[in-house]
């Protein structure tokens, strides 16, 4: 459904995007993971056609996005990581000059639809302004999905939410898989890739070092973890392959160790090597 | 065909907002009528003008162009930089399947619509000054393309400036100036020579020739012929500028 091929994007001197190649595949929500400045947000503006790459093509639905940005912007929602709804409008006022944008068809009964979908029936009339930060980005949602688009781009949708509000909008994003669409969902909370994506791609300084399930990329580096403090007083986190290594590591320590399960901020660290370098055996 | 409504709607709806704080109607009348008084019922008594006409006369249309310059620019220049660089809400449109002219057109309506507004504004005041000041055909086609070489010179400033400070500094280079030097308080005969291609370069000082003119002489011909240009430079200038967003 998403293809991107060899995509490379700069900011002056700062490569956001070195030669990125991804493939999404239709209905599944794909995550990018990555922490501030991998490249994330470039990616999702060069496919929803608010920057140019310098180099490379990418398709969604076999359309050439830079090609026919017109006949793209047709299939695609964006929620965007920023809100960016007019705060001085109503709920409703902002949904119709969307819909609007957009032409969707029958706009007044669709609206009507998605409020009640989205629990936004009592917010209608409501000046955005005066709305919870989780209301905003529910109607954020909506907004998006109002032309219902094959396509959805969700920038980092739960960032600032408290966990509650968070686990309310994983469900409606859930729900929006169940409905078919496909969903690249950028993000840097580890828990929510886990619990919403179908496929990670971890993004770091503009390449995509890791691509696969979670299952896959935590077999892959190592599914057990052995966590203590060293001598010197360093916090020390080692990846392990199997129970029995996790276990020969821990035995070694006296006190303070703990072997968990491991997770895919466990995928990153490991093949980042931020954290890795302080690990001493 | 009609996909400049949406965009020239959503600004008709936060206009109707501001307008119902009444602080707004009270604030673009204020520079206009301090002029009105300072210029036109204090300093004006002491004015003498060729051909009979009382200052007062003289000065009204000019007022009118020069708060529909401002109306119309500072509006569009100020709303699109914020919902470019800050509300993002500009994005919308991008992301939206509607021509770039489209988007050109709906805010270019929108900020003739509050250019007009303000002029409205000065016109109603104007009834109750003893002028000899009267509505023609000229005085309404100027206005209206003042209104709209305004607001497409304000879609430039608004996609080029980099922050808001800079929206008030290309106001205080170009549309202050403009304001003062182009005829509204005082003919451009009285300026020197050597500073008048300056001022014939101006887009105000053409519409306050044609705003003022009963019939079209060759002078008021030249000069819409001059606003007509600026009209499509700064239109098609700014059409490109949304053609071209690029973040």
């Amino acid at each position: 459904m998403i293809l991107i091929n060899n995509l490379s994007k700069s900011y002056g001197k700062v490569k956001a995007l070195d030669s990125l190649n991804l493939e999404i595949k239709k209905s599944e929500i794909f995550g990018l993971l990555g922490p501030n400045g991998a490249g994330k947000t470039t990616t999702v503006k060069i496919l929803t056609n608010l920057t140019k790459p310098e180099s490379g093509l990418c398709y969604i639905d076999g359309i050439n996005v830079l090609k026919y940005p017109q006949e793209v912007k047709k299939i695609i929602g964006v929620v965007p990581q920023e809100n960016n709804l007019d705060r001085e409008l109503t709920v409703y006022e902002n949904l119709l000059i969307y819909g609007m944008l957009h032409k969707v068809k029958s706009l007044k009964k669709r609206i009507e639809e998605i409020l009640s979908i989205m629990e936004l029936t009592e917010k209608k009339n409501a000046i955005v302004n005066t709305l919870s930060g989780g209301f905003q980005r529910r109607v954020l949602l909506a907004r998006a999905l109002l032309p219902e688009p094959k396509v959805m781009f969700l920038d980092e949708p739960s960032i600032g939410l408290d966990p509650h509000i968070r686990r309310e909008l994983w469900q409606i994003i859930r729900k929006i898989k169940i409905e078919g669409r496909t969903v690249l969902l950028t993000t840097h909370y580890i828990e929510e890739a886990e619990a919403l994506c179908d496929r990670v791609g971890i993004l770091f300084h503009g390449r995509l070092i890791a691509l696969g399930t979670s299952a896959e990329l935590k077999k892959n580096v190592g599914e057990y973890v052995v966590e203590f403090f060293n001598e010197n007083g360093e916090f020390i986190s080692e990846v392990c392959h199997s129970r029995e290594e996790a276990y020969e590591i821990a035995k070694k320590r006296n006190n303070g160790v703990t072997l968990r399960k491991s997770n895919l901020e466990d995928v990153f660290v490991k093949l980042t090597g931020e954290r890795i370098r302080k690990i001493e055996r | 065909m009609l996909d400049w409504y949406p965009i020239f709607l959503k600004e008709m709806l936060q206009f109707k907002r501001k307008l119902l704080r009444l602080g707004y109607i009270f604030s673009a009348m204020m520079a206009p009528i301090i002029y009105l008084i300072t210029f036109g019922l204090g300093l004006g008594r002491t004015v003498t003008l060729s051909g009979g006409v009382d200052y007062l006369t003289y000065l009204f249309p000019g007022l009118v162009a020069m708060s529909s310059m401002n109306n119309s620019y500072s509006w569009v220049a100020s709303t699109l930089n914020l919902s470019r660089l800050y509300f993002k809400t500009f994005q919308i449109y991008i992301q939206a399947p509607i021509h770039p002219l489209s988007i050109m057109i709906g805010e270019v309506l929108a900020g003739m619509v509050k250019g007009l507004f303000a002029s409205l504004l000065i016109l109603f005041v104007g009834l109750f000054l003893p002028s000899g000041f009267k509505i023609n055909e000229i005085f309404v086609l100027a206005l209206l393309l003042n209104c709209f070489m305004f607001a497409s010179l304000g879609v430039i400033t608004g996609m080029i400036t980099k922050s808001h400070e800079d929206t008030a500094t290309y106001s205080n280079f170009f549309i202050m100036p403009m304001a003062f030097f182009s005829g509204t308080f005082f003919s451009i005969e009285r300026i020197p020579h050597v500073f008048k291609p300056f001022i014939y370069v101006m887009p105000l000082t053409h519409t306050n020739i044609l705003i003022r003119k009963n019939f079209l002489d060759t002078e008021a011909v030249l000069s819409l012929f001059a606003v007509l240009f600026y009209c499509f430079f700064f239109f098609i200038l700014g059409y490109l500028l949304i053609k071209k967003y690029n973040e």
